[in-house]
């Protein structure tokens, strides 16, 4: 297989081109920002202001993306010096190769068809301009995230990402349980950002250097030593963890889910999620250097894939089974990095966003008519809405990894980098494609098959609930939620085609300085076995939810204790609630905390009150000798300051 | 050269308070003019200082006593700025005042123009002239309100202000009786020869100077009078102390310390006497901010921590050994970026207390849903001091901090972040305020155009250069030049 078929050249797109991809959703939020701060009326076309820009994006984003086919993944880096202080230089600027254009165009596509969902999604919500402009912030991070040209920048949109994706969690905010989920999601991927951190200043210390760059020659080279390689790939990785909800930080996401659908489409499936496996892939020389790092990656993302995997067959939301499915997914990903199978990896980031995508706001236009997100409450809308039903199964078989689907191929490539580098894996990864086809048909014939339940009353008395229609006569979603799910059922279907002959691959290859050539394409033994094991697991499915020859409650109760660990996702959420939660942060440090403010910071201030009270007292009695007190003060203090040089430093 | 052509700026400034003064008394009817022509002298100030920008020839004129170099260009601008600013935020306040509309725009200009010499002087007699040129003006203006608290605060200023002079000119007195020159690099010189036998005499001379500048510069222990004139003096009057006078404050000393005093047995004593007044500075000045109900007042006490922030940069600079130049430009920036914020603060104040009618931090309950623009521009004004990005405020501090870690002043840096995050309690306190508590009136403040603009113009700049601090930062790398060994 010829590696290197064209030598790569920069690509010639303007660097004022590459910014405006920042600036267009940029000038989205400030101006949707604008109208709901000053109460404008102008909100009402907030949506319309945010489909405007991000398509903006969209279409620079496109530019960049020929642009850089046109090069052959070439690299193009603009950078500036942001601030310098002395030896510190913190660099601004950006980069384009084949990673970053192919990122750029899931980020915008995605972000611009979820808007365009949005303002069907969100129509009369009280929150109406508020949404769009989180939701123009949030692709301004993630647009900044791809394109930034050095960790520090890199660091900020990340942060950023985790903000917006804080604000939209809880942007019902007065729901409890969404802001409990908010703000949980917040804390949890904070513990991963620390090992982000500590990689930047280890990073930093060490070699001087920030630039994306010269960290991958730095690692390339031999420039690191193999512990701080080790250590630095560990730190990054752990910042991976949080954001793209691996083991054992897994268990925000799921929560997540307390937001409006067209985020956990967005944010939670499609893009911030996988900003986790854009950073590993960012900083890949550095992980290829260090075997164990490399190790560490592999066995989290293959545990990931199948604790998660294992979840999903139990949960009865379907926004969960689709969360828990993400976080399995997402799982493949990192075993794929794990296993030098880098394109492997960005190519199933790649299919799995538009996949993953279109099966949450098929979700959501099934909640639109039904108004909840519990199958046991569906049931039969195969026939009332068509279009969501068949767009739903199109994304539900490739992500079973159907051929010739898109998750086949792009899961097949995972599979076989899994292959080449430990069977265990392999094993895993097979066994998790068999529960993927089983928990997306269980929800399939949940949803759209046997008698109609009658989903769930409109309480009329919440005043977010702008739910139009009647649950009780379910119906297909307007044109502009309907048209989204359509246009992602394309490359639903056909983005697997883009690796035949490594097309993929060679693009976004030549964006490392890469050790390893990469084995890439379908092995044909894992594609006939996972293919078979996915079709078992629909005809499992079958057997169970559609046909009921096998009840799921006489399976429950045989497999009872398997079913209850599953049901309470492995007690990890009870193990961090009692454990961190209660115990070392409301029974130690908080009390701590509370023990300190009430006496150490309260006695300060009130000491300090009281001495200024009694001192302003005094002045008040003795109002006209103020003056003389303030100039003799003066004087007092040049005597005081002379004599303080002489004692320290006598004549 | 008869060097007329150097004093352009400062010239520009003092026509056009000449010009304010004739059209007062000449065309009663068109004082509505009167702070546009001001702003006008200003921009041609600004605009000759603008041919001078980036030109690195170096001119002394008048025999030596002033000098133009890029250190002073950028003083000129501030300056500049800094009274414009003054002057917009003015106009409300002097036209319900309604009396001497033209002696208060002409009295702001001429302490504009001496505090412009005061960055250019490098004459012993010179520097106590402009000080003065500048200061008279500014005792006037402080008790310019008709209120006896505004009269108080003219005359403590006035009284303590003599008490500095008097200071400063025994010290001056002290250099010239040891160097037998006035002139700062000839005194430099003189010093160099002269070995260490005279230093118990140069501290102390030392000492008078820092004594009479920390007045101008507010800083501990020579701040007493900070908290009453800035409560008492009129608002807009109380950003010029603020920000004006203290900038100049540091623009001079760091001048006759690098120029007359830098000598390497003295600068070990000036870092100490920096370093500890810094931390002195900045503790006493955020412990006593805290308990403040007065936002004036709390404004007070947190421009006396500012100053101690600013010396945390001159300690910096005085360290022997080191990259002289780094602490040096640290100051400059922190002096632009204080002029940006601090202005933006007092002008929403100005327009906030306008309306309301009193500084009373507990009458800003519900800001938000009175003036939206105004909560939000003085929040972020706030924030700046506080030293959070995006803002220039953040910038500044981490540069000066960095300036003293590169001086192995780690003592003081932590200190200096301590004292940020108390200064955080009392700043978002004000924040929190603002925008958590309900209003006890719901009447909406409107913004009159000259107030509303010049707010705008300093939010804007705490943004852009909080987000784009490059251009500032090699601005200030550039006036400090003159100081590189």
């Amino acid at each position: 297989m010829p590696f290197l078929a064209v030598t790569p050249s920069a690509p010639t797109i303007s660097e004022g081109v590459i910014w405006a991809i920042i600036i267009c959703p940029l000038a989205g939020f400030a101006l949707c920002t604008l109208a709901v701060l000053l109460r404008s009326q102008l909100q009402r076309f907030a949506g319309y202001l945010a489909v405007a820009t991000v398509g903006a994006a969209f279409v620079l984003a496109m530019v960049v993306l020929f642009n850089v086919i046109d090069a052959h993944g070439g690299i193009a880096v603009h950078s500036h010096t942001w601030y310098s202080a002395g030896p510190l230089k913190v660099p601004l600027g950006v980069r384009v190769d084949g990673l970053a254009a192919i990122m750029l165009s899931i980020v915008t596509s995605v972000s611009l068809l979820v808007q365009v969902y949005s303002l069907g999604y969100m129509h009369g919500d009280r929150g109406y301009g508020r949404y769009f402009a989180y939701m123009c912030l949030f692709t301004t991070s993630m647009l900044g995230l791809v394109l930034a040209d050095n960790i520090f920048m890199i660091f900020i949109f990340w942060e950023l990402v985790g903000l917006c994706s804080y604000l939209l969690i809880g942007f019902w905010f007065h729901r409890p349980s969404a802001a409990a989920a908010a703000k949980k999601a917040f804390v949890i991927t904070r513990l991963g950002d620390l090992g982000f951190m500590a990689a930047i200043f280890l990073i930093w210390t060490r070699t001087g250097e920030l630039g994306v760059a010269q960290i991958q020659a730095a690692a390339t080279n031999g420039a690191i030593s193999g512990t701080l390689l080790t250590l630095f790939a560990l730190g990054i990785f752990a910042g991976a963890v949080g954001k793209s909800a691996q083991f054992p930080l897994h268990v925000w996401l799921p929560d997540a889910m307390e937001g409006p659908t067209p985020i956990s489409a967005l944010i939670h499936a499609a893009t911030m999620v996988a900003a986790g496996v854009y950073l590993v892939a960012r900083f890949y020389p550095v992980f290829e250097a260090s075997t164990d790092a490399m190790q560490v990656v592999m066995w989290i993302g293959a545990a990931t894939a199948l604790i998660a995997a294992t979840i999903a067959l139990v949960q009865t939301d379907i926004k969960r089974v689709l969360a828990y499915s993400t976080i399995s997914q997402l799982g493949y990903m990192v075993l794929a990095l794990g296993g030098f199978g880098y394109v492997a990896a960005i190519f199933h980031l790649f299919t799995h966003a538009f996949f993953k995508a279109l099966l949450f706001l098929g979700s959501g236009s099934v909640n639109h008519s039904t108004n909840t997100f519990d199958m046991r409450k569906m049931g039969g809308l195969w026939k009332r809405m068509p279009i969501t039903f068949w767009t739903f199964v199109i994304a539900s078989l490739s992500i079973s990894g159907i051929f010739p689907l898109a998750g086949f191929w792009s899961k097949d490539e995972v599979l076989h980098a899994a292959w080449d580098s430990n069977h265990a894996v392999w094993v895993i990864g097979i066994v998790v494609a068999f529960m993927t086809a089983l928990y997306m048909f269980r929800a399939v014939f949940l949803t759209f098959f046997g008698e109609y339940k009658g989903g769930q009353a409109v309480d009329h008395d919440d005043p977010d609930s702008h739910f139009e229609g009647d649950p009780a006569h379910p119906h297909e979603a307007p044109w502009t939620m309907a048209l989204p799910l359509i246009i992602l059922a394309i490359p639903a279907v056909l983005a697997g085609f883009a690796n035949i002959n490594n097309t993929f691959g060679d693009f976004i290859i030549h964006a490392l300085p890469r050790k390893f050539e990469e084995d890439q394409g379908v092995q044909m033994m894992t594609a006939v076995i996972s293919v078979v094991l996915a079709l078992l697991g629909i005809a499992v499915a079958y057997v169970v939810y559609y046909k009921k020859w096998i009840t799921s409650e006489s399976l429950h109760s045989a497999f009872l204790p398997f079913a209850i660990v599953l049901e309470r996702k492995y007690f990890l959420d009870d193990l961090y609630e009692s454990l961190f939660s209660k115990r070392i942060f409301q029974g130690g440090w908080n009390r701590l905390c509370d023990l300190t403010d009430r006496y150490v910071v309260d006695g300060l201030v009130n000491g300090v009150g009281l001495v200024t009270d009694q001192l302003s007292t005094r002045i008040r009695v003795a109002a006209t000798g103020q003056l003389q007190t303030y100039g003799a003060m003066f004087a007092l203090g040049v005597i005081v300051v002379v004599a303080i040089i002489f004692a320290v430093n006598p004549v | 050269m008869s060097g007329w052509d150097t004093v352009g700026p400062q010239l520009a400034v003092l026509v056009a308070a000449g010009l304010v003064l004739l059209v007062d008394a000449m065309l009663p009817r068109q004082r509505q003019a009167l702070p546009y022509i001001a702003l006008a002298g200003l921009a041609a100030s600004a605009a000759w200082t603008a041919s001078w920008v980036g030109r690195d020839d170096f001119h002394t004129a008048f025999g030596g006593t002033l000098s133009l170099d890029q250190y002073a260009v950028f003083f000129y601008f501030v300056f500049a700025g800094i009274t414009a600013a003054v002057v917009l935020a003015s106009i409300d306040w002097v036209n319900r005042a309604g009396r001497s509309q033209g002696e208060y725009y002409a009295l702001v200009l001429v302490a504009c123009s001496g505090l412009m010499f005061l960055s250019a002087a490098r004459d012993l007699i010179t520097i106590f002239l402009a000080l003065e040129l500048s200061s008279i003006p500014q005792y006037i203006l402080a008790g310019w309100g008709k209120d006896q608290k505004s009269s108080e605060a003219g005359l403590k200023y006035l009284l303590l202000g003599s008490i500095a002079s008097a200071l400063l000119l025994y010290g001056m007195a002290l250099l010239y009786g040891l160097t037998g020159t006035t002139i700062l690099p000839d005194i430099a010189q003189v010093i160099q020869q002269g070995g260490d036998t005279n230093r118990g005499l140069l501290v102390v001379a030392m000492v008078l100077l820092i004594a009479g500048f920390g007045f101008k510069m507010a800083i501990v222990p020579f701040q007493m009078w900070v908290p009453d004139v800035y409560q008492g003096a009129p608002t807009p009057v109380t950003a010029f102390l603020s920000v004006g006078s203290k900038a100049a404050g540091f623009a001079v000393i760091m001048r006759i310390f690098f120029e007359a005093l830098g000598a390497s047995f003295l600068s070990d004593d000036w870092f100490k006497i920096f370093a500890v007044l810094a931390a002195v500075s900045m503790t006493l000045g955020n412990v006593m901010a805290i308990v403040q109900s007065d936002i004036k007042r709390m404004l007070g006490y947190s421009s006396i921590a500012q100053a101690g922030n600013f010396l945390v940069g001159v300690a910096a600079i005085a360290v022997p050994g080191h990259e002289f130049t780094l602490g040096a430009s640290a100051v400059l920036l922190f002096v632009a970026a204080y002029a940006f914020t601090n202005l933006g603060a007092f002008i929403a104040i100005i327009a906030i207390s306008q309306k309301i009618g009193s500084d009373e931090i507990k009458d800003y309950r519900g800001m938000w849903r009175r003036s939206p623009f105004l909560a939000l521009a003085l929040a972020f004004c706030l924030v700046s001091l506080t030293g959070i990005p995006p803002t220039v405020g953040f910038w500044a501090k981490m540069y000066i901090f960095n300036a003293a870690i590169r001086a192995d002043l780690a003592w003081l840096v932590i200190l200096g972040v301590l004292n940020a995050a108390i200064s955080a309690y009392y700043y978002l306190g004000v924040v929190r305020q603002m925008f958590l508590s309900e209003p006890e009136d719901e009447e909406p403040i409107r913004t009159t155009p000259p107030i509303g603009i010049s707010i705008a113009v300093a939010t804007a700049g705490i943004f852009v250069f909080g987000v784009i601090p490059m251009p500032l930062i090699t601005a200030a790398k550039d006036a400090v030049q003159i100081f590189a060994h």
